[in-house]
Order: structure tokens, then sequence, then C-alpha cells
């Protein structure tokens, strides 16, 4: 595995130039409105897709930016799109 | 042994002698020999003794297929002497050998016992009973493992890497691969050509036969190879194995350096825009008992051993063989003076019946429907059984070598590797890419084509595939190039038998772990019917040449015995290194990467004790006094210098700064006043304490802030992860390693500091907590006045430039006022005596700030931002049952201070030690431990269990901090 | 069903290919070691033998087929320490109840510390691992070139040894023969083990498990044991609607070529992030860091082998003439605290879970199958696996296993 990363600002890079950084879960629900179950959920779940997923990575060794791509789990390649 | 004449395929060179040291024996060879050419000239026979019965083994391959001729050169074990460069004056011994020569071996009657020895033999015995285990082991270890390595073992040589970005990269350097590197290099694209050979040819480059009328095959590859080396824009590797092969064309692999080079290895990642495979085919073992004894070797083993070293294999050789190869061979080693008893093919028709009728004119038996089922000879082959294929008719015959070989095998490995998938050809016989990774192309030999424009031609169309991926208008080229090909013949009928009417005993399907058929049928009576849980209870495949040898004859042998629940056979799991490397190779150059702060140097004249903390080197102390008592003391009582450049320095400015700072941070952020610090902390989701800083006001939305050490790498991603959906305008900047930091500390401070700027630094002008900017001698620097270390102190953020400057000042003028440098020891006291906390130190990853007893800093109500951990924050911070930290001292005095990291217990434990120290300043034991929150009344007893200790336990109780000037008058004056 | 004529059925390590029944008292998913092994104590102690093991692939597919097989009992927290102490007693026991040699190597294991930090830690691992009656002490640098000649304790290294944590009841145990063992054990208390069949739903009704969909047909039972390893997290999300604080990560081992005896003890380092231990077969076994991505590839990459090999010569310089022949990876499944995941009967009452063990689940196999089938059999938790609730995490209990913000975290 040696996988490559398109970001949005650099275009195409070295996977390890990036940190992975969660799967897309959106924002944080507002605060009254969580339970400590809910928050749990947010916070700590996760889907684990074995496929396609969106997910969140940073380009640490590059732009510094987040961003968000859609890979194939199971393959470990970035993919176009759903 | 007598050389043969000089042959124009010849890689050895006649004059240029060398010798080598075989164990006792003196070896005399020639430049251009491998190690083991030169020993074969010598006539040894037996390289090495197998791994479990010490069967004799000898010259099978030539390019590291199995292990027979590991031997240990110069102290290196494990080296394959069938493709290492003899080099004058090497020292090469045998390896597994219980004995003086591997001629005799007092081990051997291991073999003997083969029959005690069934597949899987550990697992069913030597448990009972259960004592004679740990016996066992001691003989299994020491019967284990080939080659002898020394613990003090010191590897020479200069190892380098090397990371090449190309347009295509050809793995293999015969026909195909070079045809392929001169297509895609003639559209102008950038090629690297790899070969794992000293030098290019493949498959034609020592045959004789013919490419075109008074052309030679050997000719004609070194045309190409002149070609290749013309070409300006290809980079061709030899002596280079490819090793690994990934996603998006990542190819890994490793160089040989010769004499002339800077390297004694070198390491290579290559990426591409595309990837030609063009690794050609190995020899698929025949078996048959006794296949592996030393004079049974491939065909092109024997017919290399001539050609290109000029050794014949023996005197007297017969050939089983499944291949036109071998009747190509034996033909030609006949004219070269070989006697050929006869020459079995597997094949009953299928053979080139030309190579016949040159065989029969030669007056050489051709037995077209036979194979070899027995090679005799107890250290060396003296004699050959064959037997017709279906076992009617038999014929023993002697000899001194047996050439074997049931056909060819493709070398997919680099397709397989990132994530091509091999299904069963029913017409060549072999494992053959199905699906192939994007951009990525096979050509050649590999693909089943025997016939050289054939192969040259897939060579040339694989090219220009490679072009077309780097973005090349070569349409035209290609169909024209397909067309071509057509009109070529295809792959070539292979074999599929794997043995003749042999009885499992002695018949090898995997060399290097010694493992017979009857071994797999153990196996696969056990109910282990899948090649991959084969290859698990019997080991067959698992040894230093991997897959080389059983990789294609253990699932075809599986497949054909109907045991496996699938009868489409299926090839066991290829894994990298596909060549074995050194691990010196792999760490190459293993380049340091330590960063050093604008006093590094200084601080190590200075004799300071450097440590490596995270990225950076820092002092700990200046003096071999471990308890850094006088720097210690120093600081107390007049002023000391500590190098805090290490610290995270940032800018975060914009219209929305506020807003992230706010996130992040738990504290009200909006009041930041002008001229003021705010020290706060950051908490993950979790509330837990991940970071803590200061914060200052430079101008309106322009804030400058500093992160822990630690942490300094890691804080723009979480303030930008934080607030990532948030679209808010700010930016930030690492100032990290622009800025030095120097905290001058002690009641003396002042006094210096005065005495070196203009700037009014009385406590009224300059108060704690407050942040100046001003001058020292025309050096900007940024001032604080913080208190970590308890005592009146500045900390000057100085340009990195004028770091060592601003220092040597303070150095100079406060050597009146008794100024020292510190280090991180006495820091550490210090602050611990003012009961501050180091994340990591004083807490884990599950330790809240409430728990830290921060919880003040936390402010609930901010109107704008959530704050990171806010949620958690609320929900924990009447939470029963954590750990929370507290200070303590020694309940007798007198007591000696208690080890870090000690637990502490009742019936259970229920907490332990962060730190303990002697302070100096209370003249006692002192420490901070994180205690169940039962304990953490003031005057608990806390009860220290340390190592060793056999429940003599040290008795502490819980006091309040901080320990030194609770009132914090020391840093406020 | 597969009945072969042409062998011997007795002979079979476990037995024919059992027809797979249309109800079974409960089915285990994951033919792993956890799996096996909660179905072998199943039927072993609490004569529940009417129970499935499916296994998508063969037994021995996942983790527990590609593991380093190291086991040690110094953890660190006292929720974890009774739980590895009793797992390493079991080794020889089983070896002799499974009359199937396990091939537990008691070499020990040497911990390496290259800090004042990394003493500290140690020292509350080595005194907790004491009070619970667990062999661990601390030595010094000369004692660790005592133990393991070939280490380098000179100054030259980027991080010099400042002394180990030495734990002798440790070792290695052969991972191939634990999974046909308990496989063995299983089937011949009458387990059925269904390889290359897999789980594809799980039937719920009133929040009951009612039965379980395979692609070789249905199952009606009232208990079910997700043990998927690796994919147990997806499995649970995709059949159930519940999601676990699971991070599935690709981790990576390789192996030297084989030697005589370098290596008497298992050896690891934090600071350099590997492991290394000598097999019964000689080869130099290494690993321990895996990229921080999650992924269900089980591939290996170019940085690792290199990082390996710059980590280990590091500190045990001689390595450097020896070469690398293998490297594979296998899946882990990790936790935001590196402590697994044991929890049953909520939200939906037969569900149980026993994932999340990272790369701690070789070790901690046996004793975890012992009590997961009490558990199983009884419907409540045994006390000692209380602490391995899924409920942590909402209740801001991390477990203490580690110290450190994990790297695979968005913490980090
Ligand atoms: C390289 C490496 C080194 C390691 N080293 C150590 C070590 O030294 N010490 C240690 O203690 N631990 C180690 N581990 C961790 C240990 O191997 C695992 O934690 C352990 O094997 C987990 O066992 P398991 O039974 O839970 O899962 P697994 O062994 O992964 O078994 C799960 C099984 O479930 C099957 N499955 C999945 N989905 C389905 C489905 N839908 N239907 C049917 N079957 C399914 C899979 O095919 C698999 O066989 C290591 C792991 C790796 C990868
Ligand atoms: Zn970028």
């Amino acid at each position: 595995m040696a996988f490559t990363i398109t970001c949005p600002v650099c275009g195409i890079r070295r996977g390890y130039e990036f940190r992975f950084g969660g799967e897309d879960k959106g924002p944080m629900p507002p605060e009254e409105s969580l339970a400590s179950e809910t928050w749990c959920e947010y916070v700590h779940m996760n889907n684990c897709i074995a496929g396609i997923q969106k997910e969140w990575w940073f380009h640490r060794d590059g732009c510094g930016s987040w961003f968000t791509i859609y890979r194939d789990t199971t393959t470990n390649q970035q993919v176009e799109n759903r | 042994m007598k050389r043969l004449n000089q042959l124009p395929t010849f890689r050895i060179q006649y004059g240029k002698e060398l010798s080598v040291n075989f164990g006792q024996k003196r070896c005399r060879g020639l430049e251009g020999d491998t190690i083991a050419s030169a020993l074969y000239a010598n006539d040894v026979r037996i390289f090495g003794r197998s791994l479990k019965y010490h069967r004799p083994r000898g010259l099978y391959s030539l390019d590291g297929e199995c292990s027979n001729t590991m031997m240990a050169v110069d102290g290196i074990p494990n080296v394959r002497a069938e493709n290492t460069p003899a080099v004058d004056g090497m020292n090469i011994k045998a390896q597994n050998v219980f004995g003086k020569t591997p001629d005799f071996d007092m081990m051997r009657f291991m073999d003997e016992l083969s029959w005690a020895m069934p597949a899987g033999f550990y697992y069913q015995t030597l448990h009972k009973p259960s004592r004679i285990w740990p016996l066992a082991i001691k003989h299994i270890r020491k019967a284990a493992g080939l080659g002898i390595l020394s613990p003090d073992f010191h590897m020479r040589g200069k190892f380098d890497e090397s990371y090449i970005s190309t347009d295509v990269c050809v793995i293999g350097g015969g026909p195909a691969g070079m045809c392929a590197a001169l297509s895609a290099a003639d559209q102008g694209l950038r090629v690297v050509l790899l070969e794992n050979r000293p030098w290019l040819g493949g498959y034609f480059e020592y045959r004789p036969r013919e490419y075109q009328k008074g052309v030679p095959l050997y000719q004609r590859a070194r045309e190409l190879a002149e070609s290749v080396g013309h070409t300006p824009n290809i980079r061709t590797f030899k002596n280079t194995a490819m090793i690994g092969s990934y996603h998006n064309n990542l190819i890994t692999a490793f160089q040989r350096g010769n004499k002339s080079d800077i390297f004694t290895e070198r390491y290579l990642e290559i990426r591409a825009g595309s990837v030609v495979v063009a690794t050609g085919c190995i020899e698929r073992p025949l078996l048959f008992e006794n296949n592996e004894r030393p004079g049974v070797m491939q065909i092109g083993c024997a017919h290399r051993l001539a050609r290109n070293w000029g050794l014949l294999p023996g005197k007297r050789a017969a050939f089983s063989v499944g291949h036109d190869l071998g009747l190509e061979a034996a033909i030609d080693l006949a004219d070269l003076g070989l006697d050929i008893a006869c020459v079995a093919d597997i094949r009953q028709d299928s053979y080139d019946s030309n190579l016949a009728a040159e065989l029969e004119k030669r007056n050489i038996p051709f037995l077209p429907g036979w194979v070899a089922i027995r090679a005799h000879g107890s250290k060396t082959v003296n004699a050959v059984t064959l037997s017709s294929i279906n076992a009617t008719r038999r014929r023993k015959l002697s000899c001194d070598t047996v050439v074997a070989s049931a056909g060819m095998t493709p070398v997919t490995g680099p397709v397989i590797l990132p994530g091509g998938k091999l299904t069963y050809d029913n017409h060549t016989g072999f494992f053959l890419p199905a699906t192939i990774p994007p951009q990525m192309h096979v050509a050649g030999r590999l693909l089943g084509l025997d016939d050289p424009f054939a192969i040259e031609t897939s060579g040339l169309l694989a090219g220009l595939k490679a072009a077309a991926d780097c973005g090349k208008p070569v349409e035209n080229n290609l169909k024209e190039m397909a067309k071509n090909q057509a009109t070529l013949p295809g792959p070539t009928r292979g074999t599929k038998l794997v043995t003749g009417p042999v009885k499992g005993k002695e018949t090898f399907i995997c060399f290097d772990e010694d493992c017979t058929l009857k071994n797999i049928n153990q196996a696969m009576h056990r109910g282990f019917d899948v090649p991959e849980l084969i290859k698990r209870f019997t080991s067959a495949g698992t040894g230093p040449g991997q897959g080389g040898i059983p990789g294609h004859n253990l699932p075809m042998y599986v497949a054909e015995t109907g045991e496996s629940p699938d009868r489409n056979p299926k090839p066991t799991t290829v894994r990298p290194p596909l060549v074995p490397v050194y691990l010196a190779t792999y760490a190459g150059s293993n380049h340091d990467m330590s960063k050093r702060t604008p006093m590094h140097d200084s601080q190590v004249k200075a004799g300071g004790k450097m440590e490596r903390i995270g990225v950076w080197n820092r002092a700990r102390r200046f003096s071999s006094d471990t308890s850094a008592r006088k720097e210690i003391e120093n600081v107390r009582n007049n002023v000391g210098l500590l190098d805090g450049s290490t610290l995270g320095k940032f800018r975060i400015f914009g219209s929305d700064a506020l807003k992230a700072l706010q996130r992040v941070y738990v504290s009200d952020m909006s009041k930041v006043a002008e001229g003021k610090v705010k020290y706060s902390a950051m908490c993950n989701e979790d509330g837990c304490l991940m970071d803590d800083g200061i914060v200052v006001k430079i101008d309106e939305n322009d804030y400058y802030m500093t992160a822990s050490t630690g942490r300094a790498g890691q804080t723009i991603e979480w303030i930008r992860y934080h607030t990532r959906y948030d679209g808010w305008n700010f930016h930030m900047v690492n100032l990290t390693d622009a800025y030095g930091v120097i905290n001058m500390a002690g009641p003396n401070a002042r006094k210096v500091l005065e005495k070196v700027t203009d700037a009014d630094v009385s406590n009224e002008a300059f108060p704690f907590a407050g942040y100046r900017e001003f001058l020292i001698q025309n050096m900007p620097v940024r001032a604080m006045r913080l208190g970590f270390v308890g005592e009146l102190s500045y900390e000057l953020h100085v340009l990195s430039s004028y770091m060592q400057s601003i220092w040597d000042l303070l150095e100079i003028t406060g050597k009146e006022f008794g100024i020292q440098k510190f280090g991180l020891e006495a820091q550490n006291i210090l602050r611990m005596e003012k009961g501050h906390v180091i994340i990591g130190s004083e807490s884990e990853q599950r330790t809240t700030i409430h728990d830290l007893g921060l919880g003040f800093l936390w402010y609930r109500n901010k109107p704008e931002a959530k704050t990171v951990g806010a949620f958690a924050l609320k929900d924990t911070e009447h939470q029963k049952g954590r750990l929370k930290l507290v200070g303590f001292k020694m309940k007798e005095s007198g007591t000696r201070v208690p080890k870090d990291g000690s637990p502490l217990v009742d019936s259970r434990i229920r907490g332990y030690v962060c730190t303990a120290r002697y302070s100096w300043a209370l003249k006692e034991p002192i420490g901070m431990a994180l205690v169940d929150d039962d304990l953490c009344g003031e005057g608990t007893t806390l009860n220290i269990y340390e190592d060793g200790c056999k429940g003599k336990l040290l008795s502490a109780k819980v006091v309040s901090m901080p320990f030194y000037d609770p009132d914090g008058k020391q840093m406020r004056c | 069903m597969r009945l072969k004529s042409n062998s011997n059925i007795n002979g079979r390590l476990w037995g024919w290919d059992p027809p797979l029944k249309s109800s079974y008292d409960a089915v285990i998913i994951g033919g792993g070691l956890h799996g096996l092994a909660t179905a072998y104590f199943l039927a072993r102690h609490h004569g529940m033998s009417r129970v499935a093991v499916i296994e998508k692939r063969y037994i021995g597919f996942g983790g527990s087929g590609r593991n380093t097989a190291i086991v040690r009992a110094n953890q660190r927290t006292q929720e974890n320490l009774p739980l590895y102490k009793e797992a390493l007693e079991m080794w020889p026991v089983l070896t002799r109840e499974l009359d199937f040699n396990l091939m537990f190597y008691n070499c020990g294991n040497l911990n390496l510390a290259h800090s004042e930090a990394a003493l500290k830690a140690m020292r509350l691992q080595v005194a907790s691992a004491q009070i619970y009656g667990i062999q661990s002490q601390l030595v010094d640098p000369e004692q660790c070139k005592t133990l393991i000649p070939a280490l380098d304790i000179s100054d030259r290294p980027r991080y010099p040894i400042y002394g180990g944590m030495y734990h002798p009841p440790g070792g290695i145990v052969r991972h191939d023969a634990v999974v046909w063992g308990l496989a063995k054990g299983a089937a011949r208390k009458g387990i059925h083990i269904h390889q290359g069949t897999e789980v594809t739903g799980i039937g719920v009704k009133n929040q009951k498990i009612v039965s379980v969909e395979t692609d070789k047909g249905k199952i009606n039972t009232s208990r079910v044991l997700n043990a998927a390893g690796g994919y147990s997290a997806a499995l649970s999300y995709q059949m159930l609607g519940i999601r676990l604080p699971i991070s599935v990560l690709t981790i990576q081992a390789m192996v030297t070529q084989p030697l005589k005896p370098l290596l008497n003890h298992v050896v690891s380092s934090g600071a350099y992030h590997c492991y290394a231990n000598q097999t019964l077969k000689g080869e130099i076994a290494t690993g321990a860091h895996m990229d921080p991505w999650p992924n269900y590839t089980n591939q290996s990459t170019a940085r690792y082998i290199k990082h390996q090999a710059e980590a280990v010569t590091e500190f045990l310089p001689c390595l450097k003439g020896v070469k690398f022949m293998r490297i594979w990876g296998g899946l882990a499944d990790m936790t935001p605290d590196m402590a697994p995941i044991i929890y049953g009967n909520d939200p939906i009452k037969g569900y149980y879970i026993d994932c999340g063990w990272g790369y701690f689940g070789f070790k901690s196999c046996l004793v975890t199958g012992k009590y997961m089938a009490k558990f199983m059999a009884d419907g409540t938790c045994p006390n000692i696996l209380k602490p391995f609730t899924l409920r942590r995490f909402e209740q801001h209990r991390l477990m203490g296993e580690t110290a450190a913000v994990v790297n695979y975290s968005p913490d980090n």
C-alpha cells in the first residue's frame, strides 16, 4: 500500500504527507441537545464501513488544510465520489 | 576443474585471478565469478546441509530461487553464493554443518529419522509428558536456523537510499523489458529499467540459438543492451532486485554496488506513471526422489554455468525436462563437450522437432514421455532412474549430473503485490494475471511466449501502453503493434506434470524446509485441505527462498490429489520482499532527524547533558549531579537561565481568530487583555488535558500564543480540525522555529534585565502576568512575566537569530548577580514545588482538567462558540471514582523520596506517584500523585509500594499544594 | 456437505465438515481464537455443544493466523492484570487438555526504557505486577545486555538504553497451533465449525436475537457472539446498527531468514515502536507499528518495512547483517483506550461482543474464551470481564492501559 491522496490545494501527493482525521460525521450537535449516549455516538463511535466512506484528512507536510475525500477502505484507494 | 575455452558469452575474465577461502581450502577463481561458480570450479559440490535432515545440498539454480547455496561469507550468514560476486580474500563457510566440512555431517542420521517426523510433528508430540517440552525447545532451537550471527557482528559498508520519480518503470532487463524501455523512451518519456543480474539480456543473453540468420540470441541481447545504453532517457539499474510493488505504482528495489559505486547496497523507491512487468519465468522444479541431491540442477543453471562461467556441470549428464530449453541446452552442452546420457521429456509430443533431430544427429537418446523418478548416490549423484510416465518401463543410467525441470513458471510477484489476481491458465499451465492493477502492463515470457520476435513485440507493445498511460498520443502505434503481435506465435503450451510415478518419501517439494510430498499428503489427511493451510502446517514455502521452489507445484499437486474442496488450483500468497534484503539496506542511511535550538552548541559547550525529547535535543542538567541541586538553589537564591526555545509559538489572526481560540481553549478568551498574558488549557472531547499555554493580544484580531513542546507540531492541525465545519476566517503561522525563548528566573532577574534594556521593567510598569515588547540593544523582544518555576521570572521571546547575542549579554551582565544556566531537571523540581503539572507526567490520556484541579480554567457560558470538551467537563465535574492529582509529603521525617511511578495501595491499587523529589527549598521529600478521589482529602495516608519492596510500604500523607510559596509572593514581587 | 472418500475422518484434526443445521443454541461469528476458544469452553464447562462457529474463509484467517504470538501478563492496570495472569497460566494447561502442543516457549520478555519517563512508567507496571503476584522486575542496562548480548547499550543509539523491565513468565506461543488445537478440542466436543461460510445478517425480534443469516442458509438461535476480529465493528453496524468505538488498522509484522539462536528473550522498545523475538524456527520476528488510518486491506507498506529495519538495528545493530524475508499485515480492531470491548445483552438480548483487541488479542484468547463462555451460558457478565464494558466510553471512564494519547485518534 503506498497510496496517494489528492489535496484540493496541492494536488496528488504521497499518502504519508497526510494525517487521517476520522469518518465524516458532520458538525457536533449542539451541546444542549446531547445526552451522554448521543455525545458518545458522535465522539467515539464509528461506522467502520468496509467500502467507500467519506472521511477527513489533513495535509500535514503540505498546505495545512483539512478536507474530505472518499476512500475505499477495502482497497485503500481514493475514489472520485460515491 | 578446467574451464572451457573463451566463449563470447563469458562473464569471467581470463587472466584476472582471485582466490577465496572455503573453510580451510583455498579456491582460485576469476574476475566475474560468483562465489558459487568459483567454488564449483574448484570441485566443490556440497555447499551446505539442509535444515532438518542435514542432507547435502548443492548448486541447483543461479538466481536465488532456492537456498541450497546459502553460506556464511565474512561473518554474514545466509549469503546466496549463487548470485553473490566472488571477491578476492573472502572467507566462506558452509552452513548447518556439524563437522569440519559439508562433505561429512555428524547429523546426517537425521535423514534416516525422517519417518519419525511427519508433517506437524511438533504439534502432535513433545508435549507428553509436559516436562519434556522445555528440554525439547533447547534442542529444537539449536537445530533450527541455518546461519550463525554473532551478537557483536558489525556490518561494514555504506548503505544509501534514493527516491526516484519517473514516467515509466520497467521491471526486468530481458528482451521484453529492454524493448518496452526503448519504445517508451522513444516517445520522449523518462524510463527506469531494473535488472537483477549484473547485465541486461535475460532469456537471450547466454543462448547461441539463432535469432535471425547469422545472429545468435546472445548477440541480439547485446545489441539491445547497447541501444538501451545509448538512450539517454533510459536510466538502467543493473544488479538491482525489485522487492516490492505497491498501489499507485510505487516500486521498491535495492541495488548491489559495484567496486566503483559509493555504496555497498542502496535502497530505491520509484514512483512511476506506468509500470511494465517483464520479469519472465523461472523453472518449475521436477519432483522425484532425491530431487535435490548435489548434481541435480535446473536447465538454466547447467547451461549458464557453461556459457557464462566456462564450467561444464559434470562429466555425464542425464536430462529430464519438460521444455524446449532443455533440449536446446543439451545440444549446446554436448557441443561444448558434455557427455549426455539421454534427454527424457515429459512431453509425448509438442516439443520442437528440429531440436529432437539435432539430438539425434548427436546420437543423444531422446525419450519423449519419460521422466526421472529417482536420483542415486549418497552425497552426490551417481545415477538416475527414469520411468515412462505411465510407469510401465524403467531405466537406470549412470551419470554425475541430472538436469531436471518440469517446465516454466512465470514471475508474477510484481503484479500480485499491488492487487493483481491470478487464475490458472490451462494452455500454458501458468498462473497468469487475470486482473492487472491500473497503469501496469505485462510483457514477454511471463505470458508464456517463447518466440523471440513475439517476446520483443510484446515488450514494444507494453512500452507503448505505458506511454499512453503517461498521456502520449500513441493510439495508431498501438494498433499497429497489436497487429504485429497477432501475426507472431502466441504462448507455448506448457506442461502440467508435477511428479512422475514416485513415492513421496524423499521427494522434496520444498528444499528450504525439507518438506516432502509425503508431508503434504500427511497434512491433507489431517484435514488441511487448502494450500494456504498446508503451507502453514508443513512449513513448505516459508523458508528463506519463500515460494521460489514450491510456489507453483504445491497448489498443482493439491489440486491433482483432489483432496482440496476447490478443484481450481490457487497459488499461495506472495509477500514482499520478493528477494530477501539486508536490514542494513532497508535502514539505508538511517538519517537522524532531530531539531536543535539556537542555543544548542553553547549549551553543549557549557557541559549540558543533552537528551532527545520528542523531536528536540534539550539539556537536562549542567553537571554530573543528577539532583541538579546547585541549579535549583541558584534559581531560588539568585537567577537562572533556561533555554525554552522548544516551546510552540504561533500567531493566529483574522476576523474570526477569537472564535477559534474560544473553541479550543476552555477559558473565556474574550478576556484576553492588551498587555496581559492569559493562561489556559485545551481539552479533547473527553475533557482531558491536551495542552496548556498562554495567549497574548498583539493587535485587534491578532494573537500570539504558545503550546507545550510536545504538542507544537499538532497545534495548527488541532485548531483547524475543531473549526473544520465552520468556515471561519482566521490564519495561523507557526513561529516555533522563528523565535527562541529564554526563561530568566530568580529574585535577581529584574536586576539583570534592567541593565540590558532602557524599558521600564519595574514591578509597577511590568507586573506579574504582564506582556511587553521592548528592545534589548536594538534587538526586539517579546517579554512575559510568568511563574512556572515560582520565582520572579521573565520569559523572553527572541528572534532565533538574536538568541545567542541576547543570551550572552544576559550571562555577562548577570554575572555579578550570580546568573547560572539551568536545565530540565532543575525546572522539573522547581515547578513541582509550585504544584504545576507537566502533561504526560501528571496526567494520562484519561485525566480531565477537573482531575488536575484546573477546573477553574473552564468558563461554561461562552455565548458564541461551543468549547471542545465542554460536554464531558460538565458530565465529569462531580463524577465519583476518578483519579485526582494531589500533593504529598512523607509521613515520617527522614524517609527517603519514593520512586516515580510507584503505585499506592491498600487492598488494591489506589493510584501512583507521578513525580517525587527531595525539595531543597522545603528540606524534605515532596511529590505529586494521581489517587482515587476518596483519598484526596488533606492528611489522608498514602501507602507507597515500590517495585521490589516485598510488601514493605512507604507512608506518605496528602498535603495541599503548592508546596513552595503558596501565596505566590515570590513570582509577583 | 463434503465428505471425503479417500481420507480418514478420524485422522482429521477437526473432524468432518458438519452439515449446517437450521438451529443452534449459540452461533459464534468468526473462527478466530476468540470465537474458537469461546466455543470450546461453552462445550467443556457449560455442556453446550449445539454451537456453531461460522467462519467466512478458513479458521485462523484473521488476526489469529497473522500475529506474532507474544504473550505476557505485565499489563498496566489492575483491571487487566488478573485476566492476563490467568491467561498466561493457561497455555500449559490447554496443551494438556487439548492434547496438542501449543508450543508455549517461556523465554521471558524484556521491555527497554529509553528515557527517565519510560523508566517511571515501567516502575508502575513492574510494581503493579508484583502486587498481583506476577513476576516482573526492573533491570539496568548491563543486565539488559546480559539478557540480550546483541543489545547496544552504549551512547551511540538515538535513544540510548536507560534500563528495562524483565518479565520472566512471558514468551511466545505458536499461533497456528492454538487455532488448530482449539478447533480440534471444540470439534471433538461436538461443536460445528463451518469454514467457507459467511454471516450475512442477524435476525432480531423484540430486541432479542432470533437468527443468523449465512450465505449457506439461515440458522435459528437466541445467542450470537460477534468475534469477527477486524470485521466486528463493520458487522455490528451493518447488521444491527450498533456502532462501536473501533478503528480498524492494518498492523504489520515481518520475519528475517532463520538463524541459529541469537535472541533468548522477546525484546521490545516503546521509543522505537518495535519488538523482536526469535521464533523456534530461528527467524527474528519483528513488528509493532502501523499506518494510522483505517483500512481492511491486510496489505503491508513500503514505509513500514524500512522503518522497522531502521528502528530494530538501532538497538540490535548486529541485525544489519540479516535479511528480511517476509512481511505481512493483519487487521487490528483498535479502541480509543487500547482495551477490548466485552459486552452482552444490551441493547439486544442475546447479542454478545468480544472485540477491540487491537494487538492484545492473542495473549488473552484462552482466558477470554473461558469467561465469555460463562457469560453466554449464564447471561450475566463475570466480574473479571466487567471493566471492559462498552458503556465506559459514554461514562468518560477510559481504561488506563495506555497512558499516552493513541496515534489513530483525532486527538493526535
Ligand atoms: C501482525 C499482527 C501481530 C500481532 N501480534 C500479537 C501479539 O504478539 N500478541 C497478541 O496478544 N496479539 C497480537 N496480535 C493481535 C491478535 O492477533 C488479535 O487480536 C487476535 O487474533 C484477534 O482474534 P479474534 O479471534 O478476535 O479475531 P480474528 O482472528 O481476526 O478472527 C475473526 C474471524 O472472523 C471471520 N469473519 C469476519 N467476518 C465474518 C463474517 N461475516 N462471517 C463469518 N466469519 C467472519 C474472519 O474471517 C476471521 O477469521 C497481532 C495481530 C497482528 C495482525
Ligand atoms: Zn495540500
